[in-house]
């Protein structure tokens, strides 16, 4: 017969590559992300379980076909001991030939079949599992499209990431394949139990007394074995945190002529990092060593009881044979089990971070039957609005304006003076606490949102331009947009000549974040894209970044075409897109301290002209013969 | 992310000879050649065991078969089965011996390498100067030093282990069963070399299609991201519907390859099953009749079982050396591209080295001379012809718009680049003569970005007396001078614990130590206390002040100090520079009126110099600058 490893070596070994491998993640102990991110523990493992079943449950007519397999592949796996033993019991030993060949069919069948209904269950199993895992990822990302602006500025970008990537990735194992493995496993063991003690229980006790042993020893090494990789996290935690920190500080290294010192420290680190490795090597290298001579073990122990039964006539040869073959089956099952378990509880608490993402309700407020958008043009009226984004920390104050169709304002003032809340109350990014905007007349929160905000094209100053082509960064992808349409926009605003320059036109590609445009070119191109799509009211805040002279002319006349086709609201920053607006808000801490022309302000010799010298007059008389007026 | 591909283009790659990068593989295994030897012995010790236990499995079987028979005496029949329990318990212990030793002599050395490449990776970033890390992105950088490392210790160990175990197990496993029936072993191994194959085949499909499903994911990834950072575009423009449809559309796209992957991998397992049964099969058809022909014996016949089933796992680890191995290659080829660069600032050829005269008190050192310096990235001009001297002993500033130039000026100073034109020269010796280290331990920079480490506050405050103190290689003593004046009866050498505490108060940080509880040992960012920019601007003012430089260089150093700690700090700094020269770049005013000379710098050039009131006077680019700050804060009161 065999030796006690082939089955259990199998698992075991592989086992052997999973810690040599995954007691370390640096994508987890990287500086900074190794924290915060425990379970929290106040959402109970059941609960996560059955709300993780809600996007199984549509697959669970494939997920229960599966489960019935599992029996299914155990037997057949099970069979094949039987099936040697009666091949050794009715055939080899009396002699007799006639009928092996059912047995050997029958051994052959078990091997195929198995391999077959494996392949069939992994399949089905992965279907339901990556089928449910495409529902989470979806609900996860339309969920998120659902938060108003405001989550966006308390979440950061990087934690909604790990929640939309890592988690579920961590979820992946335990919904497509964990589970069924482990009720495989379960399986397995019960199959062998209840064969064993069937087939003699004497025998089946005796082999099994090495358990309590592999359990406790088992035990007793794996104590060992987390301390020794919880020491390795540690350390390994220490290492790229210095790592990191040299590579972001080198400079400041080379410039302390630290180099050497630091490569000192670092060695130290590295060199525990390295013995705390070398300890679990050894832990992990007796326990599996151990449990494989557990296994032989019990053959020795097999054969010395067993033999005594047979030469009694209490069991056959062929029950001894079979013996040892399902023993060395039911150690894999075992040490499987203890693996999948920690797959699950880490898979538990990335859904509960996940749960805890969706549980976030946040949002606009929304009526149940919203008014229908008001004939154009536009009447906007901001009707004494305060707002705070924390409490009681005004950002608005008393805010009160009135836009008349086809009216260009311009709003002028500090940093933090206010002037880009005004927007996000008026593209209802935020809701003002007091007071109310109307168009012509209805209050803005009485219209549907998307329907609402698709009346008005916004740029902002940061121009975000996506990976894809120049046609796509201004159509958005809008499939309605026609031809005609786009070209009359990109000419209005200079994007034409961009496009005949570029390789490829239309289609050049832009790369992640506009990258390989500079700001000027996607300034224009956000332009396009706030003319292509037509709006009612449009709103400008622009940009303050420096171009050269000439981009400069283009990108001046280019925003007084946009500014001159419609309703806008202008964060103004050039003179000229000042000086040609009929009306200007001079915003100071909240409010408005000044309203009327360029040339009524100055006139006033307020906050306004200051302002106004200083951004104009000191930096060059090169540009601006009007400041003189 | 992980990446596979050796043929990543991007700003860390680097042309380096297949030959080279193999040749630097083999070495890191020749370094350990003992330890693998060694484990291959264990390798095969572990497997003579585990084909000597399938002996006495047939031994026993066939005395059992002898009594069925009646053919011995019983009891030395019994006697005799004991015997072979108990050998296979001892097979059982020694194997266990040498299965432990095994694992430790080969994933040990792993270890080592993995310990020896960490340290020559940092060894060398420590020499690469900003031209390296410039343009090279953190997160790949990061992304090797730390995956690929890994990727690679995994790549020695588990490779060599899978390899020589296999090849050791097939090698006894064969000569054992052909001790038995040479015919009946042909025939049992008949069918593994194609199941060798098909786990081979399988492995490498599954290689390549896991990096199909990874691109997929980052697929994915980078549409969350581009999202999430887009997310006001998405409202303003009300698109989320069309980007649901997008990420729909992705996310289909990655299950049809995840289930692609899922054939693949259900294949694998469908025959990892086959692998495992298929030689008692075999061993049935076969055998069954030899045994009853007489040709065999019973316990011949499952001895023979015990040997096609050990074979079993050896081929089984062959599906997993094709990723390791692939990965592994990779990784070190990323890792080469790093160990193989060259740094960009060198150290003179010993016979043209200088050195600088040495610092002693009352001689007013720290002359500073450019001569014609032109320095750019790539095509891009950032200083043209820059003619200057700086005397010894004075402090004198360099004002300019962002992008005028002036950080650029000091780091060449520092030689954290070298000028394209021109030379650059400290108290008369061309600074390109001196070794780098010589000429950087005469400086003190406080940079622009106060960034400290994650150690204690004395620990950050002595930053630069580490490498005086520690490092032979410096020869720079570490200084004893004091930082503030002392009285007539005070000592003229202090310690360095004396001067750390001078440093404290030089730098105005007396009363924020004072407010933490640890004190000096306070430990600074993310584990430890978040100090605020102007504390931080201020710890790394100490940290500049405490090695007595030669040259103090500030890079818009005091921007987050408030101005009467910022007069304060001046004060001292006229004491304890009193014999060095100060640099000071600046975008605020109000201390420029103590200097001795400002340069006003524009596109790369110096366009002024002279004395505050002298540019005021003269009108121009520092006026205009100098006006409209008062402006501003005008504006702001």
């Amino acid at each position: 017969m065999t030796t006690s490893d082939d089955q259990t070596t199998t698992g075991d070994d592989s086992r052997g590559d999973s810690s040599e491998t995954d007691e370390e993640r640096p994508d987890g102990v990287a500086i900074g992300s190794n924290f915060k991110e425990e379970r929290l523990g106040d959402m109970k493992d059941w609960t996560i379980i059955k709300r993780l079943w809600r996007f199984m449950r549509p697959y669970r007519v494939t997920f229960l076909f599966c489960l019935l397999l599992l029996p299914v592949i155990s037997g057949l796996e099970l069979l094949q001991p039987h099936l040697l033993q009666i091949a050794i019991d009715n055939y080899i030993t009396p002699g007799e030939l006639e009928g092996i060949g059912l047995v050997i069919g029958a051994f052959g069948g078990a091997i195929v079949m198995r391999a077959g209904i494996q392949f069939l269950q992994h399949y089905l199993m992965q279907r339901a599992g990556q089928n449910a895992l495409v529902d989470l990822r979806q609900e996860l990302f339309e969920h998120v499209q659902d938060r108003p602006l405001g989550f966006f500025h308390d979440t950061p970008v990087g934690r909604l990431m790990a929640r939309m990537t890592t988690d579920v990735k961590s979820l992946q194992n335990a919904l497509s394949s964990g589970i069924i493995t482990m009720a495989g496993d379960l399986i397995m063991l019960t199959g062998i139990v209840v064969i064993l003690l069937y087939k003699s229980w004497r025998l089946a006790l005796v082999s099994f007394t090495v358990l309590p042993f592999l359990i406790a020893i088992t035990a007793f090494f794996r104590h060992y074995l987390r301390e020794a990789f919880r020491e390795v996290r540690t350390k390994v935690a220490r290492l790229y945190a210095h790592l990191q920190e040299s590579i972001t500080g080198m400079e400041i290294i080379q410039l302390f002529v630290r180099e050497h010192v630091s490569a000192d420290e670092y060695r130290d680190i590295n060199e525990e990092y390295r013995d705390a490795n070398l300890r679990s090597i050894r832990y992990d290298a007796m326990l599996y060593a151990i449990v494989e001579a557990i296994g032989s073990i019990t053959i020795g122990a097999i054969i010395w009881y067993g033999s005594g039964q047979v030469l009694d006539g209490l069991i056959t040869l062929g029950v001894l044979v079979a013996f040892i073959e399902y023993m060395k089956k039911f150690f894999v099952p075992i040490r499987d089990l203890a693996e999948k378990y920690n797959q699950l509880q880490s898979a538990i608490a990335s859904g509960e971070r996940i749960f805890q993402l969706l549980d976030n309700e946040q949002k606009v407020p929304e009526v149940d039957s919203p008014a229908p958008l008001p004939e154009r043009p536009f009447r906007i009226e901001f009707n004494n609005v305060w707002f705070a984004y924390n409490d009681d920390e005004w950002v608005l104050r008393d805010v009160d304006f009135e836009m008349a169709p086809g009216e260009r304002v311009a709003l002028v003032g500090h940093t933090g003076a206010g002037k880009s809340t005004i927007i996000n109350l008026l593209m209802r990014f935020y809701d003002v606490d007091r007071g109310e905007i109307l168009v012509n007349g209805t209050d803005i929160r009485e219209f549907d949102l998307q329907a609402y905000r698709s009346t008005f094209a916004v740029v902002l100053q940061d121009v975000f331009l996506f990976e894809g082509t120049i046609r796509e960064n201004i159509t958005l992808r809008d499939d309605t947009i026609d031809e005609e349409t786009l070209h009359r926009a990109a000419e209005a605003v200079h994007v034409d000549e961009l496009v005949e320059r570029y390789e490829g036109g239309w289609e050049h590609g832009v790369e992640e974040r506009g990258a390989n445009l500079s700001s000027g070119e996607k300034q224009l191109v956000s332009f396009a894209r706030a003319l292509v799509h037509q709006p009612e009211v449009l709103v400008l805040d622009e940009a303050t970044a420096s171009v050269d002279a000439d981009t400069e002319a283009l990108l001046q006349d280019a925003v007084e075409t946009l500014l001159s086709q419609q309703t806008s609201l202008v964060i103004a920053h050039r003179l000229s897109t000042i000086e040609s607006s009929d009306r200007i808000l001079v915003l100071d801490d909240g409010e408005i301290i000044e309203r009327g022309t360029h040339g009524e302000l100055i006139e006033l010799g307020g906050h306004y002209e200051t302002l106004h010298e200083l951004q104009y007059a000191t930096s060059s008389e090169t540009s601006e013969p009007k400041v003189a007026e | 992310m992980t990446h596979d591909d050796s043929s990543d283009e991007g700003p860390l790659s680097l042309d380096v000879p297949l030959e080279e990068r193999r040749r630097k593989m083999r070495s890191y295994f020749w370094r350990y050649k003992w330890w693998f030897l060694l484990g291959a012995v264990f390798l095969v010790l572990t497997n003579l065991q585990k084909f000597t236990i399938p002996v006495y499995i047939g031994y026993a079987v066939e005395l059992m078969q002898q009594a069925a028979e009646g053919e011995s005496e019983l009891e030395l029949l019994r006697a005799n089965l004991v015997w072979a329990a108990i050998a296979v318990v001892l097979l059982a212990i020694g194997g266990a011996i040498a299965r432990i030793l095994s694992r430790i002599t080969i994933f040990n050395p792993g270890r080592y390498i993995e310990f020896d490449i960490r340290n020559e990776l940092y060894e060398k970033l420590a020499d690469l100067t900003p031209a390296f890390y410039d343009p090279a992105p953190t997160g790949d950088l990061t992304s090797r030093v730390t995956n690929d490392v890994k990727s690679v210790r995994v790549f020695y160990a588990l490779t060599y282990l899978h390899v020589i175990n296999t090849a050791v197990a097939y090698a006894i496993g064969i000569w054992r069963m052909a001790q038995v029936d040479l015919q009946l072993t042909l025939m049992c191994l008949l069918p593994y070399p194609f199941l060798l194959g098909g786990i081979l085949w399988l492995g490498q499909a599954l290689f390549y299609q896991t990096k199909v499903v990874q691109s997929q994911l980052s697929e994915i990834s980078t549409k969350i991201q581009e999202n999430l950072s887009g997310v006001s575009m998405v409202k303003a423009y009300a698109i989320q519907d069309r980007e649901i449809d997008l990420f729909s559309d992705l996310n289909e796209e990655f299950f049809e390859e995840k289930m692609h992957y899922a054939v693949l991998q259900g294949g694998l397992q469908a025959l990892v099953g086959i692998v495992a049964a298929v030689g008692t099969f075999i061993l049935l058809v076969v055998g069954s009749s030899q045994v009853v022909g007489g040709e065999l014996s019973l316990g011949a016949f499952v001895e023979f079982n015990g040997y096609v089933v050990a074979l079993a796992f050896p081929t089984i680890s062959m599906g997993w050396i094709f990723s390791i191995w692939h990965r592994g290659r990779a990784a070190f080829d990323r890792i080469v591209e790093i160990l193989a660069r060259e740094p960009e600032i060198e150290d003179p050829d010993p016979e043209d080295q200088l050195d600088l005269p040495p610092l002693e008190s009352g001689r007013s050192l720290g002359r500073v001379e450019m001569d014609d310096v032109t320095f750019g990235y790539d095509d891009e001009t950032i200083l043209e012809n820059i003619d200057l001297e700086i005397p010894a002993g004075s402090t004198v500033a360099f004002v300019g718009k962002t992008g005028s130039g002036k950080s650029t000026l000091v780091e060449l100073l520092t030689r954290l680049y070298d000028p394209d034109e021109g030379e650059v020269r400290i108290d008369g010796t061309p600074i390109e003569r001196l070794p780098v280290r010589q000429l950087r331990s005469e400086l003190g920079f406080v940079p622009q970005e106060p960034l400290l480490f994650s150690m204690t506050v004395r620990q950050n405050i002595r930053f630069g007396l580490d490498a005086l103190d520690y490092d032979d290689t410096v020869e720079r003593q570490a200084p004893t001078t004091p930082l503030i004046q002392p009285g007539p009866d005070a000592p003229r050498e202090l310690s360095q614990e004396e001067r750390i505490e001078q440093a404290v108060d030089v730098a105005g940080l007396r009363p924020d130590i004072d407010s933490f509880s640890d004190g000096l040992e306070t430990i600074v960012g993310e584990r430890g206390v978040t100090l605020s920019g102007g504390q931080k601007q201020r710890v790394t003012l100490a940290r500049a002040l405490l090695v007595d430089p030669r040259i103090l260089i500030l890079d818009d150093a005091l921007s987050s100090v408030d101005t009467q700690t910022e007069q304060v700090i001046l004060d001292h700094l006229d004491y304890i520079m009193r014999d060095r020269t100060s640099i000071i770049l600046t975008h605020r005013f109000n201390a420029l009126d103590r200097v001795d000379c400002i340069y006003v710098l524009d596109e790369g050039r110096i366009v002024q110099t002279g004395t505050h009131d002298e540019l005021i006077e003269a009108g121009g680019v520092y006026e205009e600058m100098y006006r409209r700050q008062e402006l501003e804060e005008d504006l702001d009161t």
